[in-house]
């Protein structure tokens, strides 16, 4: 049974009409968002089902997950903190604020709540050099950039993230 | 003919066509440049940055468009500022690359520095140590010493195991990715893949089961490092200790060379034993490639093993109801007796995996008495081949556009995985495929033109082509003219007659013999009347089920359908390499006096009165004649076990014994009477049988960086013998004689109809000894349509009482929407009493308590 298609076959539908028939192949990055969306990560059923909708190898869906870094395949907090501490970002405080924030939260880098609500991680350039500190929220409803931060602004988002208010974003970026 | 082009090399000046790579351009000169990720049988990634190499090209005049000149008249050349990829870069009118440089020095030591930051160096315990090109490469360009820091490296599991077959290890991998690269441009299996990137990159499946393709041993001789070995010769020998010997793949009829690794070990009580099978360099026929059936179905050859695989070591006499050791003499004077008093009343069954010369023998002796022969097969049209073809000089790679290749009855992927993949790859140059199946198999994702027919209509659905074609023969039955209608058909029968050449390759799937009989002749006359006979690259090819039936019928031998009947009534019956009570115990009942000659105990040696043991082939000399009817000699591997003799030798010594004139000492002596009495074979001797010519690319020798661990061809490529047609002589239209059976008629009281189907790795004598493979090889089964399960309430896995050919057996019931209704498929040599399309009655067993 393909859980996948059975939950989500109008939206596959329409996915997979925009491509060639012949190269179905081409829509495996649009339903890993999708799966991923759907568990917070990619499950190996999910890659198994994704192989199957587009006539390719289990493997080969796989490779794409462990090449992208934005495809995860560990479960992890609902919301990914991703806190860029690139050189410029390091210059303006990125990494005392990622040892700041963590401390705040009582976990290491790379850890989740124990509520399973947020994951912190440090990332490569994120192309906001310029407003650091500064971190994106990735979950299943998107990404949003969160600039100019503090550890105080960051707790407070993350508190309202934690009380399930939507972070709407507030900075133009996509 | 491709534009030539002109380019300096360190110093020497080479032409090539255009578009060599300049790495190719340089192994053509005999000049090295390393490389770990290019491979020429693959498309070029330069991901490993190890062929760095300088390249300078002309300057030209932009205003003239003239090259511009040196004051002492050369032309002046440019070179780039940076190092380029020589496996990238295609040659250009005088380029000048060198390779020979301080720079290029520099970039190769800084590339294998860097190379080796994550490798672990743990040569002494690796199975690729000494033969390995990253160790090669290390010792001829490396640096003396690293800047990085040993307790720094990457350290990652060592023993992943990524099938049942290959295992890697993380530690060693240089992700050039020629593994990946392999199963996906070459088999087109992708089943591994890479996972993460940069230092992190490992080697993965995610694919159910695993690495689990026919042709994953291939990325262990193509990989440049230790980190893909097979669970066969993993920690066996050191590649310094082996010996090698030539042979010949015994599994199939495309006869892929193969070189037997040996050494002599005090494990196996001091004996020379055969540690692995490699690939042999035959670009005529398996190119450097081997499937892994070849690879590792081999110790059949070793006896030991359960049950019936232990190898006989002396010669049985019955006495007193008993099968006794007896002496050679003794045995061989009971059987020249028995043969002598039978003398028209011998009937000699023999087996397709026995060699030219023993097959010659033995036709030799049973007609020196009068008696008469019989080959233990369910195919038939050996003959036609040898008179339409294929003709001489057929390759595989030489087919492209303007080629017509069609395949029937056949599921090349399972029958026989080379030409599977040759078919492939002569597709991907264009040339044009139809598969006719009665089932959709994986040959047809390549395939322009797909025939689907009933199971029974084989022989029709050609016929209903040829008729498509021109109404020669208005009197067709009536499954003919229903197919002949299909306008996929017609597309297909346009498609193959305009052809410029047209093959075809007929297997057994679904037939017995009588079908067999009629899908060749209907086939012969497809090519004739296409004319697509008596040239290269056109003609017929019969999928055996054995290595040498195709020899066999050369030299004489013939099936019967009337085979049971036959083998009742003879007074003596011979029983060569084949096993026919243990394939259907209903032909147990054997005539007055049985002699089994055989490697092993099978059930039929079991009923003999006489039974002579026999070296396996890996033990002597012979040759086998391929589905290409390519003649190719095998050599020893191993000496022969004491107290052993050949199957020529030991057919041989009987007609010695009864004053027949047949040479029993050498086979190379057999092949000299080949080739004076049999036309086909006029003019070969093992001498002509082992000569070679220069092959592309260059494999083996010294630099296993560039084609893999294959082996390079020195004992022979064989010859391909010319059909009948080629040689001038009228081929006749024939028609075959329509088995006016339907389906319907055919099946059983339920509906059923048995339709036999065969497995690259099954139950066979000859591969299961193999245990490495078992874990391949499912129980027991027949497949059936799931809409026919459902009427007779059988769910997916129930196991069966399966009632065929009035054996009743136990198999598990595989669900699969390809079986057509009506049918159920049961595959050969799993334990199963099929021969061809039989009415068969399924039930659900009975749960036995134990």
């Amino acid at each position: 049974m393909n859980h996948l298609a059975e939950k989500y076959s109008e939206e596959i539908q329409a996915i997979l009409a925009k491509y060639p028939a012949d190269q179905k192949r081409s829509a495996v990055m649009p339903l890993l968002y999708l799966a991923q969306r759907e568990s917070g990560y990619v499950t190996k059923t999910a890659m198994n089902e994704i192989a199957e909708l587009l006539g390719i190898t289990a493997t080969e869906v796989a490779s794409i997950v462990g090449f992208y870094s934005l495809y995860y395949d560990k479960p992890a907090g609902k919301y990914r903190i991703q806190v860029c501490t690139d050189l410029p970002c390091a210059l303006r405080g990125a990494e005392e604020f990622l040892e700041k924030l963590c401390e705040n939260l009582g976990i290491r880098v790379g850890e989740t709540t124990p509520d399973g609500m947020v994951t912190v991680e440090h990332v490569m350039c994120l192309a906001a050099c310029d407003k650091a500190p500064m971190f994106q929220v990735q979950s299943g409803e998107g990404l949003s950039y969160h600039e100019n931060q503090t550890v105080e602004s960051a707790m407070a988002l993350i508190q309202s993230l934690k009380k399930g208010a939507s972070h709407s974003n507030k900075d133009g970026h996509p | 003919m491709a534009k030539q082009v002109t380019l300096t090399i360190d110093g020497k000046q080479v032409t090539v066509p255009e578009g060599t790579l300049i790495v190719d351009a340089a192994k053509k000169a005999g000049i090295d440049v390393p490389v770990f990720c290019y491979h020429p049988k693959m498309e070029p990634v330069g991901m490993c940055r190890m062929c760095l190499v300088e390249i300078g090209r002309p300057v030209i005049d932009r205003a003239t468009g003239q090259v511009v000149k040196e004051a002492d008249g050369s032309p002046k050349v440019q070179f780039g500022p940076k190092l380029e990829t020589a496996c990238t870069t295609p040659v250009s009118e005088g380029m000048v690359v060198v390779g020979a440089s301080e720079k290029v020095k520099a970039g190769r030591e800084d590339i294998l520095e860097f190379l080796l930051t994550s490798h672990p160096l743990d040569c002494p315990i690796c199975d690729k140590g000494g033969e390995c090109p990253l160790q090669d490469l290390t010792m001829g360009f490396g640096p003396g010493e690293s800047r990085f820091i040993f307790d720094e490296k990457m350290r990652m599991d060592k023993h992943v195991p990524l099938g049942e077959l290959i295992y890697l290890d993380r530690e060693r991998c240089i992700q050039c990715g020629r593994c990946v690269r392999f199963q996906s441009e070459i088999a087109d299996d992708p089943v591994i893949g890479f996972y993460q990137r940069g230092r992190s990159l490992e080697i993965v499946t995610f694919s159910e089961p695993g690495f689990d393709s026919y042709f994953s041993g291939n990325t262990t001789d193509i990989c440049p490092v230790g980190a893909l070995t097979t669970a066969d010769f993993r920690f066996g020998a050191r590649p310094w200790e082996l010996n090698n010997a030539a042979s010949i793949c015994s599994q199939c009829p495309v006869g892929c060379n193969i070189t037997f690794n040996t050494r002599r070990e005090a494990r196996s009580g001091g004996r020379m034993v055969i540690k692995r099978v490699m690939p042999r360099q035959n670009e005529a026929v398996n190119e450097i490639w081997i499937c892994d059936k070849g690879r590792f179905a081999y110790h059949f050859t070793e006896g030991g093993g359960s049950g019936n695989s232990e190898r006989l070591t002396q010669p049985l006499v019955r006495k007193n109801g008993e099968l006794a050791p007896v002496s050679w003499d003794e045995a061989l004077q009971v059987v020249a007796e028995r043969f002598r008093q039978a003398g028209s009343g011998l009937l000699t069954l023999a087996g397709g995996r026995l060699s030219n010369e023993d097959l010659f023998n033995l036709r030799q002796l049973t007609q020196g008495l009068g008696g008469q022969t019989a080959l233990y097969t369910q195919m038939a049209g050996g003959d036609l081949v040898a008179q339409v073809g294929v003709g001489q000089g057929t390759n595989f790679a030489d087919m492209g556009a303007g080629s017509a290749i069609l395949v029937v009855a056949s599921d090349l992927h399972e029958e026989a995985p080379i030409w599977y993949l040759r078919i492939k790859q002569a597709v991907e140059r264009g040339a044009m495929l139809i598969v006719a199946g009665a089932r959709p198999t994986r040959l047809e994702k390549y395939a322009a033109h797909v025939v689907r027919y009933p199971y029974g209509s084989e022989a029709a659905a050609i016929l209903a082509m040829l008729n498509s074609l021109s109404a020669k023969r208005p009197n067709l039955p009536e499954p003919v003219q229903a197919l002949a209608r299909s306008p996929e058909l017609q597309a297909a029968a346009k498609a193959f007659a305009g052809a410029q050449n047209g093959l075809v390759l007929y297997g057994s799937e679904g037939l017995g013999l009588e079908g067999s009989q009629a899908l060749a002749q209907a086939c012969a006359n497809l090519l004739i009347s296409t004319n697509h006979i008596g040239r290269a690259n056109n003609g017929l090819i019969a999928v055996w089920q054995r290595a040498n039936e195709q020899g066999a019928w050369d030299m004489g031998f013939r099936p019967r359908t009337d085979l049971a009947e036959a083998m009742k009534s003879a007074r003596v019956l011979y029983v060569v390499a084949a096993d026919p009570a243990g394939d259907d115990p209903s032909m147990a009942e054997a005539g007055e006096f049985l002699v089994v000659q055989e490697l092993f105990l099978t059930d039929t040696a079991k009923l003999a009165d006489v039974v002579l043991p026999v070296e396996a082939y890996t033990e002597r000399e012979g040759s086998f004649t391929s589905g290409e009817r390519r003649v190719q000699r095998f050599y020893p591997a191993v000496p022969e076990p004491a107290g052993l003799k050949a199957d020529f030798a030991v057919t041989g010594q009987i007609g010695q014994l009864l004053g027949l004139d047949l040479e029993a000492r050498f086979a190379s002596k057999v092949m000299l009477r080949i080739a004076s009495q049999i036309a086909d074979y006029a003019g070969l001797d093992y001498v002509r049988l082992a000569e070679v010519v220069e092959q592309w690319p260059i494999v083996g020798r010294g630099d296993v960086y560039y084609g893999g661990t294959s082996y390079e061809n020195s004992q022979g490529l064989g010859v391909q013998l010319a059909p009948a047609a080629q040689r001038g002589a009228a081929v006749p239209l024939a028609w075959p004689e329509f088995a006016s059976q339907s389906h319907s008629q055919q099946a059983s009281a339920e509906g059923l109809l048995a339709a036999p189907i065969n497995r690259l790795l099954d139950r066979g004598q000859t591969v299961w000894p193999s245990t490495l493979l078992h874990s391949r090889i499912p129980q027991p089964y027949v497949a059936l349509n799931p809409a026919d399960a459902a009427v007779l309430r059988i769910p997916s896995g129930a196991m069966l009482q399966v009632t065929l050919n009035g054996t009743a057996r136990l198999a598990a019931a595989h669900l699969d929407e390809n079986v057509p209704q009506g049918v159920v498929l049961v595959p050969r040599s799993m334990g199963l009493p099929i021969f061809g399309p039989a009415p068969v009655e399924i039930r659900r067993a009975e749960v036995v308590s134990a």
